[in-house]
């Protein structure tokens, strides 16, 4: 079965058609990247996932649970539970700034009844084990480095043992040296055989890590396949020259 | 005797001061929704109810609700109030006003991504509002809170003006009757150490609300 099935999804902001038809399925274990211009509907078509955004046509199933059913939204609190296991992780961490960075993981665990205040808060700090931050469980989200704020938020999706993580430009805020230590516990991640779908653009990570990469260009998925089929054999004049323009930075 | 009648207009001008704040408080808050509701008329009903506090002055309010209340036809008998009710009632609906606004620019500051985190987190509106929203808008509102308390002490002057025996009111009796201002001094002192405890009040939830 698979984790999560976009059937045909489109969203419009006003007259301007951000999605135009894109359909994806991401089975158990697999982990996908998403490469393309900015305003290629990338991040929108993963924030559609979370109920972010709405859309306005097609279908959306998370592990055989229906979110959207040819363009309405499930009831709130389905939504709620329909997405109550799909993690995300945004470019701009957004942490909680008020708490600490325990605080920040225990809090919706605890919330939402999952977990109690003293199982949640030995989760956190294994979890922060995990990403290499043990020491600064008591740390306000304020005194850490881009990549210490975004390895916290790996960390407080993970509280809630997610099927399914998205990640929406994860080290595009980060400062360069930062972002290896990002791509690291992802790269972890993987070795774990988390489920992943991952916007991004660093395009030797990508390669690296995914099983199958989606170029999005104008609202749909123009190309996908392998890295391999995407990075070698690119199909289009428009993949050629965006991977071409990445290059030429790098 | 200078205290000892003072000391009963301090208890006035104290009681009318605690009243406002715990009421007008809440009550700016829950404008602060309204005026962020779905509904265009419950927004403009809301807009058009600050624009009317702010914009009329407070001594002309407690002689409304004081006064005036009670002139209006068929209701108006229900509506006499005695001194202080019918100012704590003028001072937290006038303060709400003042309160909507400030608490309406601490929500516009925080930020968006706070609302997305706690949604794909699976938090419920209530728990986005009570744990996540208003502990970061305290922090932002919090210097305009301390000026608006401060303005609030010497504005419980004004209810003086419905016959209401604050400090103010006693003081002049006084000054009055002994042909001596040393009761206008220690009226001011007493404002003085008033206000200076509220900024010490203040400086420490600043401190506690400071992330």
């Amino acid at each position: 079965m698979e984790m999560l099935k976009l059937t045909n999804i489109v969203k419009s902001f006003g007259t301007n058609e951000v999605l135009r038809g894109v359909s994806l399925a991401v089975e158990r274990g697999e982990i996908i990247a998403v490469i393309g211009p900015s305003g290629s509907g990338k991040s929108t078509m993963l924030r559609s996932c979370v109920g972010l955004e709405r859309i306005s046509d097609g279908s959306i199933e998370i592990s055989g649970r229906s979110l959207v059913r040819e363009g309405v939204t499930v009831p709130e609190r389905e939504a709620r539970s329909v997405c109550a296991r799909t993690g995300m992780v945004f470019q701009h961490f957004n942490l909680f700034p008020h708490m600490t960075v325990r605080e920040n993981l225990c809090l919706a665990p605890v919330l939402r009844m999952v977990l109690d205040k003293r199982e949640a808060a030995k989760r956190a700090d294994a979890l922060l084990d995990k990403v290499g931050l043990a020491d600064k469980a008591d740390a306000m989200p304020a005194s850490l480095s881009g990549g210490q704020k975004q390895r916290v938020a790996i960390a407080r999706a993970l509280m809630l043992s997610p099927e399914i993580l998205l990640f929406d430009e994860p080290t595009s805020a980060l400062d360069p040296e930062l972002t290896g230590e990002v791509l690291a516990v992802m790269r972890g991640l993987a070795a774990e055989h988390m489920t992943m779908v991952i916007v991004t653009h660093e395009m030797a990570f990508a390669r690296d890590i995914a099983d199958r990469v989606l170029f999005m260009d104008e609202g749909i998925i123009a190309q996908s396949g392998t890295p391999d089929e995407i990075f070698q054999n690119p199909a289009s004049e428009r993949l050629r020259s965006f991977l071409r323009s990445f290059n030429r930075i790098a | 005797m200078i205290t000892g009648v003072m000391l009963k207009g301090i208890g006035f001008t104290l009681s009318l001061f605690v009243v406002t704040a715990v009421t007008s408080i809440p009550l700016g808050f829950a404008l602060t929704y309204l005026s962020n509701s779905k509904f265009r008329a419950v927004r403009a009903v809301t807009r058009a109810y600050v624009f009317v506090m702010r914009g009329t002055p407070l001594m002309l309010q407690l002689f409304f609700f004081y006064f005036g209340l009670p002139f209006i036809p068929f209701i108006g008998k229900f509506l006499v109030m005695d001194r202080f009710p019918a100012a704590c009632l003028t001072f937290a609906l006038n303060y709400a006003a003042y309160f909507c606004e400030i608490f309406r620019g601490g929500l516009l500051s925080v930020d968006k991504g706070q609302y997305e985190a706690a949604r794909v987190l699976g938090l419920t509106g209530t728990q986005t509002t009570f744990r996540i929203v208003i502990p970061q808008m305290i922090k932002v509102v919090m210097p305009s809170v301390a000026n608006e308390a401060i303005t609030l002490v010497k504005d419980t002057a004004l209810a003086s003006v419905i016959g209401i025996s604050d400090l103010l009111h006693y003081t002049r009796a006084l000054v009055n009757s002994r042909a001596d201002i040393t009761p206008f001094f220690i009226a001011a002192v007493f404002y003085l150490l008033f206000t200076f405890g509220l900024t010490k009040l203040f400086d420490a939830l600043e401190k506690k609300y400071k992330f």
